[in-house]
């Protein structure tokens, strides 16, 4: 039942007053929402936090939520405005972040590939760390772009940009990546990919 | 970033039309160079797409929902403005200025026979303002407040 309802039928279905199924929504999308955030805060209780508060500005806002677009594309936006005020929030509260803790943070996530051997495993590993040294934007882009299954409109609109804008972000972005990940693994870049 | 790689790129990205794709592969065919570019970033597009998406906690959902369960639950905004009291307001009022007219036209003694003819429009308002008339208003607005109040006691109660 859970897989057959679209993201639109569970809104009408919570407009309706079945707010029980907002809790479907969430599974549904809270590992793109809480990852997004983790592209900006660099550090996953934040990334948490933003997370649950998008979720929560999500359900309070869900009547204005006009069916035109897509319902992900709706909340990315959300996200992408919550994760930039905790980030402008926390740059007024002065906290750098360390990038020994980040290196920790990503040998504590517990992420789901396992199965492809350990140099495939080395390889992401590597790719995650590339990811956290970029911008909060060129993150962000990587994120929507790839893992976010989102095209060049729908990333414009959630972050207010023309799709001809985001192409080049994604192009400047993948370029920044690549050379992160030559920098990290030197010449072994192309053995590991 | 070359212009060659970005045109690489949008060939991966499928950005391309069918000629300009059938000159990037061409180029991609006949330079070795080209080619081992192509094949780098070919294998970088494929480590970005097959990056897993982190895992927030076990608690992330059940956290949500006990925060949420706080909240008023939301409603669709074509119910929260409700557009029979948009159009009873309107239509009121129109009735009203209708009313108004009419009555003062058939006061005014206007005739059409002569178009010489001057148009009255001596009103004796002392006839028209009476307490009647005053009384008649006074009901009309407080039966539009009752239905204002009413669906404002209404909101707050699905609010509940």
């Amino acid at each position: 039942m859970e897989q057959t309802n679209t993201d639109l039928m569970l809104i009408e279905g919570i407009l309706c007053g079945q707010t029980e199924q907002y809790s479907i929504l969430v599974k549904r999308h809270q590992r793109f929402v809480f990852t997004l955030a983790l592209r900006f805060s660099k550090n996953r209780e934040d990334a948490e936090e933003i997370a649950q508060d998008c979720f929560i500005k999500a359900y309070k806002a869900l009547g204005t939520f006009k069916q035109t677009s897509k319902f992900s594309t709706w909340l990315y936006t959300i996200t992408y405005t919550t994760a930039m005020t905790f980030l402008r929030k926390k740059r007024l509260d002065t906290l750098s972040i360390n990038d020994d803790e980040t290196f920790i943070q990503l040998e504590n996530h517990t992420s789901g590939f396992m199965a492809n051997g350990y140099e495939k495993k080395d390889s992401y590993k590597f790719l995650n760390e590339a990811i956290t040294q970029l911008s909060a934007d060129d993150a962000a882009i990587i994120t929507l772009f790839y893992q976010g299954e989102q095209s060049l409109e729908e990333i414009g609109t959630t972050l207010g940009m023309a799709p001809n804008t985001v192409k080049v972000k994604v192009h400047r972005a993948r370029q920044r990546l690549k050379e992160k990940l030559q920098y990290l693994l030197k010449d072994e870049v192309k053995e590991l990919l | 970033m070359s212009t060659i790689e970005q045109q690489l790129w949008d060939y991966i990205d499928g950005n391309l039309d069918a000629n300009q794709a059938k000159i990037i592969q061409e180029k991609i065919d006949n330079d070795a160079d080209i080619n081992l570019q192509y094949e780098e970033l070919l294998s970088l597009n494929l480590a970005f797409q097959e990056l897993d998406l982190e895992e927030p906690s076990m608690s992330f959902t059940r956290n949500v929902m006990d925060s949420v369960k706080l909240e008023p639950a939301p409603i669709a905004l074509k119910t929260k403005v409700n557009t029979n009291i948009i159009y009873g307001i309107g239509g009121f009022f129109v009735a009203s200025i209708l009313a108004l007219v009419g009555y003062v036209l058939y006061h005014s003694k206007l005739q059409f026979s002569n178009f010489n003819s001057r148009i009255n429009l001596n009103i004796d308002w002392n006839t028209l303002i009476s307490p009647m008339a005053i009384y008649g208003f006074l009901f009309i607005d407080l039966v539009i407040g009752l239905v204002f109040l009413d669906y404002l006691l209404r909101k707050k109660l699905a609010h509940k």
